[in-house]
């Protein structure tokens, strides 16, 4: 669609202030993005993850914003293009790497080789970041760990991606394990309260166990906290000139991230059960079984709660749970839920949806009542909103054929917006323009480098 | 374990811990004004808060919403702990900025700032006269976050959504829980926190290119598209398939063996993919038959292939107890831990030693413990220096100090009304019970 021909609901759709929907629609304009400029476009990073969506999605936030990304493979590919569902391949790269290859430059190199290491020193040499995810002491025992290349290159942002740190008590003990997402999640505490919950006695007890989040959530949030320690380091840089080393362990980014159950632990000295859909903070906020699926509702604070019964039409409920006190409890909760899937389960999410909304206009409406479906993947995909917005990026590649990937979430920042430029690489595609450009090997050079199974 | 040491001693110095306030903050220097309540938006601030930055919160008379949530309606000391866990090290202004002469006030903060973040209705802001147009005549270097569900346009923007709603919407719940059950919610608001993180991302690219270029620019996110963003390969496998991605409980579809498994004494959480790796799997259970058969990890993958192979770790685990399988993990160089809880992490001298868990005295609620945010830095460490505050708690400081207003005006605004404190009617308001009107109160 074009911008400027674009229908006006599609650009104001339920906004309470349609001026402001349009300039923003103006400042943020998907159409306008390949124009602007990139805000980190004076980067340069190595990422040389090792089978390792931690590292891989680290450095795709810093390409998506303009950074100049050498992604560095072992000769024969990286392991992280075999982490496919079923093992399903397109070429040499699975759906999960294509997805996080975006506007990286792919080259092969064997750090174990005396000229492999030479090379990677010259690479280093000129870059601001090297994202790595090896065990820790393996690039040290190679010469290229953060003592070697510092004295390189003082100005370099050293980042050690890995679950157990680079010190430390259980770094000392664990540092032969490799980096797994399942092992990220596990000792990043939220998957010990993720799960059905512990205290409704209609869930089997071969379900009331931990449960990680669907998606590699401790390899994404450890990338994304990657990332932010780098960009912080690139701002101090910027100012000082000085380098530094980042110790990003994924477990430590979810950990960090478990709402109040150290807190909680520390002031009560009690440790909070898994809850399912329930929540002991906020209820009702909870997915409820509807005609067409689950839907979302909610109707926490005593307000909105009133305003929960009014719709459903029971104010017999409002009496028998009137406070807070009454609903955040393990016993109330499945009770309280039952009540309300009785009324949900007669309509579909988008007649619940209606009802709420006709509701929110109301004059004496006597509070805040929030829905959204349970989407699957399918449904996502078939939304306007997220088409209108360029949610995801459909393509064409001439190596990897008609592929979606989703977008990058920086895409609406109005002077410097993130994006896609292309979507993977085969493997050692860029080997000659990246070192000819970064190193100045001609030709010669390269073949020999590649007889040789350097590159 | 037996294994040759070849992390020079350095490498723990770099991070010595008892060195923590000795060196520099990244963001010191960098002013965010926080027009946010609930999860989202203050998690964002409190990222560049722990790292530097100076973050002055504004709440209105009813104070931000995680006053009033919190586990089993318990407070401590008065305070909700779901109000401390997203903000720490702020000002604390009780200040609405639609009133009036507080916007001509929060103008003024405006001109002496970096940033500024709400995670309001789209356009509320620009009702009261202070969206980023407004935001960038006074101060043209100005970086504005605004942070929805949906954003500030398109067919969507305008609804409502929750950390529970951008995890159905964007699919989330939908692909995680057990194969044969229903879908399940995080156990935290994790589609708040990560938005939030992700928030902080664009804001320093944001930050970085303005120390470069010196211009600043406003950012419209969206929560439930940062949820789509984060879930992998789900949306390719469904254009490619035609199929809705399902739940697999701990079971990893893209890796395999890579699952969640019963021990007798407890439970593991287990991967080795590489041939590497698996061969010491196969090794450590002494079924070199399974190494042979499923060497090549794509074969591993596919659906009838996994299931035997992991029922084949189910078996031999059920048989062990989980520190031999950790232990194991270790010798033989795949990947193997249990499941840490809060109290795991909170004992853990790991955690304390790397600083990602600090101890401090507070001088409103004494002693605490809690997580810092990653990652650790050699040079400019992230650190905690005080807690959630009292509604209001700041006025003084932030009016006196950053605005130059005498005490008498201060009264004045007070009085007015432009300028509150916490309702002494509502606890979780207000200062501790016992509270000597002194400590912690910063001098202008």
């Amino acid at each position: 669609m074009e911008g400027g021909e674009m229908d006006d609901s599609n650009i104001v759709g339920l906004s309470a202030n349609r001026e402001y929907a349009k300039w923003a629609h103006r400042e943020t304009n998907p159409e306008d993005v390949p124009r602007k400029p990139e805000a980190l476009d004076d980067t340069l990073v190595l990422d040389l993850s090792h089978g390792n969506f931690a590292g891989l999605f680290a450095s795709s936030l810093l390409a998506e914003m303009g950074a100049e990304v050498i992604r560095v493979e072992p000769p024969g590919g990286d392991l992280a293009r075999k982490m496919t569902p079923f093992g399903i391949m397109i070429g040499d790269a699975g759906l999960g790497y294509i997805v996080e290859g975006r506007n990286k430059h792919h080259v092969t190199l064997d750090i174990a080789r005396e000229e492999g290491k030479k090379l990677l020193l010259g690479l280093a040499k000129k870059a601001d970041v090297l994202i790595h995810t090896f065990k820790p002491g393996y690039l040290e025992s190679l010469g290229l760990g953060y003592g070697d290349l510092r004295e390189a290159n003082p100005g370099l942002i050293f980042t050690a991606i890995h679950t157990y740190g680079q010190f430390g008590g259980d770094s000392e003990t664990c540092s032969n394990q490799p980096d797994y997402d399942i092992v990220d999640q596990a000792r990043g505490v939220i998957m010990s309260v993720t799960g059905e919950p512990d205290l409704d006695p209609a869930v089997p007890d071969a379900y009331k166990k931990p449960l990680k989040q669907g998606n590699w959530m401790g390899w994404y949030a450890g990338g994304a906290w990657a990332a932010f320690g780098i960009q912080t380091a690139m701002f101090h840089k910027r100012k000082t000139g000085k380098g530094q080393f980042i110790d990003a362990s994924p477990p430590e980014g979810l950990m960090a991230i478990s709402n109040y159950v150290m807190q909680y632990f520390h002031m009560s000295g009690r440790q909070m059960p898994r809850a399912g859909n329930y929540d002991y903070a906020v209820f009702p906020y909870t997915y409820v079984k509807c005609r067409d699926g689950f839907t979302f509702i909610s109707g926490f604070s005593d307000p909105n709660w009133s305003a929960l019964c009014e719709i459903m039409d029971r104010p017999d409920l409002r009496e028998r749970f009137p406070s807070i006190r009454e609903r955040l409890t393990p016993e109330n909760q499945p009770a309280i839920q039952h009540e309300i899937e009785r009324f949900t389960v007669r309509y579909t999410s988008e007649e619940i949806q209606q009802m709420i909304t006709a509701y929110s206009k109301k004059p004496d409406k006597k509070g805040t009542v929030v829905t959204g479906r349970l989407e699957s993947s399918g449904d996502v995909l078939k939304r306007e909103h997220w088409d209108v917005r360029k949610t995801f990026v459909r393509v064409n590649d001439p190596n990897y054929g008609e592929v979606l990937v989703q977008n990058s979430t920086f895409k609406s920042m109005s002077k410097t917006p993130g994006r896609v430029k292309w979507v993977c690489r085969p493997i050692g595609a860029d080997n000659e323009s990246v070192y000819r450009k970064h190193l100045g090997l001609d030709g010669e050079q390269l073949r020999a480098l590649k007889e040789s199974g350097v590159v | 374990m037996a294994r040759e040491k070849t992390r020079p001693d350095s490498t723990g110095e770099l991070f010595e811990k008892e060195k923590l306030f000795d060196k520099p903050e990244p963001l010191k220097g960098v002013r965010v004004l926080e027009v946010c309540s609930v999860v989202l938006g203050p998690a964002t601030c409190d990222y560049l808060a722990e790292f530097g930055a100076e973050v002055i919160k504004f709440e209105g008379r009813k104070g931000d919403q995680m006053r009033y949530v919190t586990p089993y309606a318990y407070f401590w000391k008065g305070m909700s702990p779901g109000l401390e866990i997203e903000n720490h090290n702020k000002y604390w202004v009780g200040m609405h900025v639609g009133n009036p002469k507080a916007k001509a006030l929060f103008l003024e903060l405006v001109k002496k700032s970096d940033v500024v973040v709400d995670n309001l209705t789209p356009g509320r802001m620009a009702e009261w006269g202070l969206d980023y147009r407004a935001l960038r005549e006074v101060n043209p270097k100005i970086i504005q976050l605004h942070v929805s569900g949906y954003g500030s346009w398109g067919p969507w923007t305008g609804r409502t959504s929750y950390d529970a709603v951008a995890q159905s919407m964007g699919a989330l719940a939908s692909i995680t829980g057990f194969e044969d059950r229903g879908p399940i919610k995080s156990g935290v608001w994790i589609a708040d926190w990560i938005t939030g993180l992700m928030c902080a991302n664009a804001i320093l690219s944001a930050l970085n290119y303005r120390e470069r270029t010196g211009e600043g620019q406003f950012i419209d996110y969206l929560q439930v598209e940062n949820v789509i963003r984060l879930l992998d390969w789900t949306w390719l496998y469904s254009f490619k398939t035609g199929e809705d991605r399902k739940r697999s409980g701990n079971r990893d579809l893209a890796i395999c063996p890579s699952d969640l498994f019963d021990c007798l004494d407890g439970r593991v959480a287990l991967a080795a993919f590489s041939e590497a790796e698996f061969r010491g799997l196969c090794e450590a259970m002494g079924r070199m038959d399974l190494f042979e058969t499923y060497r090549d990890p794509l074969k591993r993958l596919r659906d009838g292939n996994a299931r035997e192979l992991l029922d084949r770790i189910a078996v031999w685990a059920g048989g062990c107890r989980v520190e031999d399988v950790e232990a194991l993990a270790c010798e033989h160089g795949f990947a193997a831990s249990r499941v840490l809880e809060a109290k795991d992490v909170y004992h853990s001298g790991h955690s304390r030693e790397r600083g990602v868990i600090q101890e401090y005295e507070d001088p409103l609620y004494g002693n605490m413990v809690q997580q810092c945010y990653p990652p650790v830095l050699s040079e400019t460490p992230a650190r905690l220096k005080w807690s959630c505050r009292p509604l209001g708690f700041d006025n003084r400081y932030v009016l006196g100090k950053m605005l130059g207003l005498p005490e008498e005006e201060v009264k004045m605004l007070e009085d007015e009304g432009v300028v509150f404190q916490w309702n002494p009617d509502v606890p979780s308001q207000c200062p501790p019970p016992g509270w000597d009107g002194k400590s912690g109160v910063k001098i202008p």
